[in-house]
């Protein structure tokens, strides 16, 4: 079986691809073609095939992570939307939370009053109200207004439409009908629901997502189709997958219907790239920690489960999203993060970016702003003269002059300035690990953190330090981890029912019956994928929290059939993870199950292991030995740095730091204290000394 | 001066600072994340009332949770210095192990619903800060139902019960007398006391993690990082005070009071602000301001509700996180602010005038200081803000009282280059609403519409924020109490904007609508009644004349102001859906 994993990034496409039968794998990267992102695709699709010597029709599968969604929502060009929504609740998406976004602004915009994905003009509303706790009908939903409300979009022009109800998540019978009222009027048209989008409840957050699928679908579904065909016209039977935010992969089918899930597509696979690198190192607890030019994205996985969003916390764009995401935490911290005194005179550095265009000073383009890059220039963690495999040369008088203007009003020396940007960039790193892990009451001591993207390895194991992890996995592309990461998924499509039920009153048949329909509901989708029932697997989840609270915890539930034993378990699991998360539990508190959901797995074909390069003696390694600064025990030392190349180092020979080690798509930092090996899987594994 | 250019003496190297900020800033936003989530009433995890910040041994502010609300966290300072001062008067002292509850507006907090939790946090045996949490309860024992509405309460007594630095733990051990006290003495104790564990946890939490960075970089270290960062602050606000031209800038604006009230004495009261303005500090001056009501809540406590106010709008204005980032908000901040109010006025009562609904006129004493500041930072300001209203609502349920609060939105005044915000908290609140399909699974109420107000925005080259209209109806018989504004006084219009438009609140029984005033004490319902608010607009900004027509074109279709009114108003002809451009300019000609 021989996949290609794409991934589409701002200014890269990257491939791979592998051979799931012998293991043999190739990568390739093209510059990214915005206006049209699948013309770079394609090309590089034919580009890898030659390059390998294999016809497009061999290729069984093509994982994708796209960022058409993603850059739709940031650049608001999204479909002309249209909502339905009850009488007397149009504004629900506008009035939002009645929360601004900053406390202490004036002059502040809020994202849903200032960029509505719904003008007020195309949001029509209808009598018909239901109501909790069942759904049951208050008012009959009238049809006829629904028509009206139709025919008036579609003289207007209205591309997609959301259908939006309070209570729908408890039955969705007003919103199918209405939806089906509305296609029928509006053929052309994206319809959707709130209910199928996602059936929680939240009204605000879930019409906002419901009207994110509208503003996204039209073109997320053209560009699918487009994909598909072409695709097919260059000769691939394969399948198409498409990576989801929840870090599964799904049908070209499945993403037109819920274009939301593809929002994160691209982060995901850099998480997924990075726990399955960390595993072929035999590590299950993981913090994967990439990073590029303008931030650096943190992903935690535990025994070999991803942390997901609560319902609460997932937005793009300044929007709530009511989806199951992987929980990846971005901050503005990346290699053109540019340092700088604010108006009080404190030394900052980020979120502020210096991007690809000017981009830090050292690459010639006009910056002069001192970035991060600068200060490893200046540092001489970053060669000037092989960079990115000798693909770009720096300008290190360039790096040198922004920082030194820095240093100057500073009062710092070169080094020392240098040296403090890093020191800053690095502690705000580690304090948004810290909020992913203390916070939430998991140790970091006991993970390894991967670190990739372009800038991850130059940072991982000083920010590893700060926060006592022990180890440090630099991949052996640490550039294009994210594609490697569409090849080790598998399909995966989410259920959810919201339930209100309180413990020692579950009404069981209810909840039973809710799981058997969900897993009906999952196994409908995969049939029409064309999975094999014995490829797919369901794994189930309750949102529980206790009675009175607003926030719930996932908890696993057992498969098949609940009894009362089985939810004493659950029970017992949540004051559990109640006492970890914040470090007390309410034992004599009734727990409620807000919601029940269903994951259904259908297995993909995977990557299955990586081969290291053949590598030679460590001393045939080295470039070369030249001092470099580094911090050490809160004061700088200039110490004897080695310079190694990372394709010439052996398999399991350990060497100390501090070094740097070399190669085309990325610069790592074995810092002093440290000692650094390459594991069978060709990934560089740096152990960091106990702090005394 | 440019700050870049002048030399800023620190006591330690601006990386090291740099590192224990940003720890300081985490250790907040973690007890705030825990508090909000582990808590159990709306009013704290939907509604986000409650603040969590760490302080030094003398109370001064170190960070605070950027999640919290601001009036919240705000007064934890004073907090500390009320519950030092009354610990000293009675000859206490804070040992490790304490816990220590306190809800005292004369001496700090900044009402009576509002209760800090704080830990005290030693290293070594030396009280090295405090790591404080505060939220609002839902009821305290007040004379009616909630923590909310208590409108007719007639002294400090009558509001509920009065903890003064009470240790609910003692060196590790529990008081277990006063919490059977507190359960015994309030409606809904479980959700309350709930809330008050939850409480303690999250300010348990930020000792603990306080401590180990203190473990972690030495006292004196952390203790020079946050003076420096104190400073920072301070250094920030009077560069901002700097550029004010020096002067006084005065304003006065009015509250309802109380519009039913035969006395006099109790509505159309005056706040009064003046503002003098010398280099790089400034003072607050309230005299003019009404003298206080002493026998109806509505004074507000200087320490606790008038000085956050205060500092609140000023960095609003003055350091909008717009321009500015994130300063962190510690007690450098105020130190280039005095406030001067007579005692004995509104601004400044004198125990034990009630001061429980003081919430109101707070944030109409900071609509009044941004309409003095109007005068010498025109362009940095709203037009007037639409002022909100808290609802108690409560009932029995088999024998068991319910009871649910909810904070109703106003709007902002237009500003320079940008419409209003519409059906948003204001000034120094930002709470969120309650989702109506929680309200309804938890409650006998129904939500009837959630909708902005149609044809009330206030006209002006940028519009006023348009405030919402909100019904609820009573499945059973139940009751509610209300504390609000603005059902008088108009939103101030600025520059040539129009005036905004007042609240309104009405009950409709038996099919008949009667008006009510802004505040409604404890009112009994029935099965069936329907409570309706209509919330303020705020105040226009410009001369409506000088509205781009295209945007007037969109609130016509956008069905917010009709065509009549873009006419009128704005001067702007429409035929259909299009502009008539000719026939606007020739109005507008004509309207000069």
């Amino acid at each position: 079986m021989k996949a290609i994993g794409v991934d589409v990034g701002g200014t890269f496409t990257d491939f791979v691809y592998c051979d799931m039968g012998n293991g043999a794998l190739a990568i390739h990267k093209v510059s990214t073609t915005p206006d049209d992102p699948s013309r770079g695709v394609m090309a590089g699709i034919a580009e890898i095939c030659a390059a390998n010597g294999i016809s497009p029709s061999e290729i069984s599968s093509v994982f994708h992570g796209t960022t058409i969604a993603t850059n739709a929502v940031l650049e608001h060009k999204g479909a002309k939307v249209g909502m339905i929504t009850n009488e007397g609740f149009r504004d629900i998406v506008h009035i939002a939370r009645h929360q601004r976004v900053e406390h202490y602004s004036i002059m502040q915009e809020l994202p849903w009053q200032n960029r509505p994905l719904v003008k007020r003009r195309y949001r029509k509303t209808v009598p018909g109200r239901l109501g909790p706790p069942t759904g049951a009908e208050i008012e009959p939903l009238d049809e006829a207004a629904v028509h009206r409300a139709a025919t008036e979009l579609q003289a207007e022009g209205v591309e997609a439409v959301a259908i939006c109800f309070l209570f729908s998540y408890l039955n969705p019978d007003h919103e199918r009908r209405a939806q089906a009222i509305v296609q029928e009027a509006m053929p052309e048209a994206f319809v959707t629901t709130s209910s199928f989008i996602s059936p929680q409840f939240r009204e605000f957050e879930r019409f906002t997502t419901a009207s994110m699928a509208a503003f996204i679908g039209p073109k997320v579904g053209g560009y699918v189709r487009h994909l598909d065909a072409a695709l097919e016209a260059a000769g691939m039977t394969g399948e198409l997958r498409i990576m989801s935010s929840n870090g599964g992969v799904a049908t070209p089918k499945m993403t037109m219907e819920k274009p939301a899930l593809t929002l994160l597509s691209g982060l995901v696979a850099g998480v997924l790239g990075g726990a399955w690198i960390g595993r072929m190192v035999g590590r299950e607890r993981l913090i994967t920690f990439d990073i590029g030019g303008t931030s650096a994205d943190i992903g935690i996985v535990v025994d070999g489960v991803f942390a997901e969003t609560d319902a609460r916390s997932a937005s793009i764009g300044g929007f709530p999203l009511l989806m199951p995401m992987l929980d990846i935490h971005t901050i503005g911290a990346g290699g053109g993060s540019i340092a700088h005194l604010d108006a009080g005179g404190a030394f900052k550095v980020g979120p502020q970016s210096a991007g690809a265009v000017p981009g830090p000073a050292a690459y010639g383009r006009g910056g002069t702003e001192p970035t991060v890059t600068d200060a490893n220039v200046v540092l001489g963690r970053l060669d000037p003269d092989d960079f990115l495999g000798g693909g770009m040369k720096l300008d290190a008088a360039a790096a040198e002059t922004a920082v030194s203007g820095l240093a100057e009003r500073l009062g710092l020396s070169l080094t020392e300035a240098a040296e403090g940007v890093l020191t800053i960039i690095n502690a705000n790193m580690a304090n948004a690990i810290r909020s992913r892990t203390v916070q939430k009451g998991i140790d970091p001591r006991g993970f390894a953190l991967v670190a990739f993207g372009g800038a991850g390895p130059l940072h991982g194991a000083e920010v590893a330090a700060m926060l006592g992890i022990p180890e440090v996995i630099v991949p052996p592309y640490p550039g294009i981890t994210s594609a490697m990461g569409l090849l080790t998924t598998d399909l995966k499509y989410d259920a959810i029912r919201t339930e209100f039920q309180v413990s020692g009153k579950v009404d069981l048949d209810r909840l039973n019956a809710d799981c058997r329909e969900m897993e009906a509901e999952l196994a409908g989708q995969f049939a029409a994928d064309h999975i094999c029932a014995d490829q797919i697997a369901f794994h189930r989840v309750g949102d529980l929290r206790y009675v009175g609270q607003g926030y719930e915890l996932k908890i696993p539930m057992p498969q098949g059939e609940l009894d009362n034993a089985g939810l004493e378990g659950v029970w017992a699991a949540f004051h559990k993870a109640h006492a970890a998360e914040y470090g007390h539990a309410f034992k004599a508190n009734p727990i409620e199950i807000v919601n029940v959901r269903v994951s259904g797995i259908g297995t993909q074909p995977k990557l299955a292991r990586l081969e290291p390069s053949p590598g030679g003696t460590l001393a045939g390694a080295i470039l070369r030995r030249h001092p470099c600064a580094f911090r050490v025990d809160g004061s700088l030392e200039r110490l004897e740095t080695t310079y190694y190349r990372r394709d010439a180092l052996p398999v399991g020979e350990d060497f100390s730091g501090p070094a740097i080690i070399l190669q085309q798509d990325s610069t790592t930092v074995v810092p002093p204290r440290a000692a650094a090996r390459v594991e069978p899987s060709g990934s560089l594994l740096i152990r960091l000394e106990k702090h005394p | 001066m440019n700050v870049q250019e002048r030399s800023i003496a620190t006591r330690i190297d601006p990386v090291t600072a740099a590192v224990i900020h940003g720890a300081l800033e985490n250790i907040a936003i973690e007890m705030g994340h825990k508090l909000m989530r582990m808590s159990y009433s709306s009013i704290i995890r939907e509604s986000e009332d409650f603040g969590a910040a760490l302080t030094d041994a003398e109370g001064r502010q170190l960070c605070e949770c950027k999640m919290s609300t601001p009036l919240q966290s705000g007064p934890i300072p004073g907090y500390i210095r009320g519950i030092l001062a009354t610990m000293k008067r009675r000859g206490e002292t804070i040992q490790p192990g304490d816990v220590i509850m306190h809800n005292d507006p004369y001496a700090g907090a900044s009402h009576g619903p509002d209760f800090g939790f704080v830990v005290p946090v030693f290293v070594n045996e030396r009280l090295v800060g405090f790591s404080v949490t505060t939220a609002h309860h839902l009821d305290v024992g007040a004379l009616t139902p909630g923590s909310c509405g208590i409108v007719d309460a007639v002294d400090a007594y009558a509001e509920g019960l009065q903890f003064k630095a009470i240790k609910v733990t003692e060196r590790g051990v529990r008081n277990e007398a006063v919490w059977t006290i507190l359960r015994d003495n309030i409606r809904a104790p479980d959700l309350v006391v709930g809330d008050m564990e939850a409480q303690i946890k999250a300010a348990e939490i930020g000792a603990e993690r306080y401590r180990a960075l203190v473990g972690q970089y030495g006292l004196e270290t952390i203790s020079a990082a946050y003076e420096d960062l104190m400073d920072y602050s301070e250094r920030l606000m009077r560069d901002a005070i700097r550029a004010l031209p020096d002067g006084e800038y005065a304003a006065v604006t009015h509250i309802d009071g109380y519009l039913d009230d035969p006395d006099p004495a109790r509505r159309d009261l005056p706040i009064a602000v003046t503002l003098r303005v010398m280099g790089d500090s400034i003072v607050v001056d309230l005299t003019g301001t009404a003298p206080q009501v002493p026998d109806k809540p509505i004074n507000m406590p200087l320490v606790g509700t008038v000085d956050c106010a205060i500092w609140l709008t000023l960095r609003s204005i003055l350091l909008d996180s717009v321009k500015y980032g994130n300063i962190p908000q510690n007690s450098g901040l105020t130190r280039p602010i005095e406030i001067v109010a007579p005692q004995g006025c509104l601004a400044n009562p004198s125990f034990p005038a009630p001061v429980i609904a003081r919430f109101c006129p707070g944030n109409q004493l900071a609509d009044t200081v941004m309409k003095a500041l109007a005068q010498a930072v025109p362009e940095q300001v709203s037009a007037g803000i639409g002022n909100l209203r808290v609802i108690a609502f409560s009932g029995l349920n088999q024998g068991q009282h319910w009871v649910h609060m909810e904070i109703l939105e106003g709007s902002y005044g237009g500003r320079f280059g940008m419409d209003g915000m519409d059906a948003v908290d204001t000034l120094y609140a930002n709470t969120r609403n309650n989702p109506i399909e929680d309200i309804e699974s938890h409650l006998p109420i129904r939500v009837n519409c959630y909708e902005l107000r149609p044809d009330v925005a206030a006209p002006g080259k940028w519009r006023g924020g348009i405030g919402t209209e909100r019904a609820f109806t009573y499945l059973s018989d139940g009751g509610f109490s209300v504390e609000g504004e603005g059902h008088k006084y108009r939103p101030w219009g600025f520059r040539g904007g129009a005036d905004g438009t007042v609240a309104e609140l009405a009950l409709r029984s038996n099919g008949a609508e009667t008006a009510l005033p802004s505040k409604v004490p404890y009112h009994k319902v029935r099965a069936g009644d329907l409570l309706i608010s209509r919330g303020p607009c705020g105040g226009g900004y410009g001369n409506p004349f000088e509205r781009d027509p295209k945007e007037v074109l969109a609130d016509v279709l956008d069905g917010l102001i009709s065509a009549e009114a873009a006419a009128l108003d704005y001067g702007v002809v429409i035929a259909g859906t299009e502009l008539d451009l000719a026939a606007t300019a020739t109005r507008r000609a004509g309207d000069r």
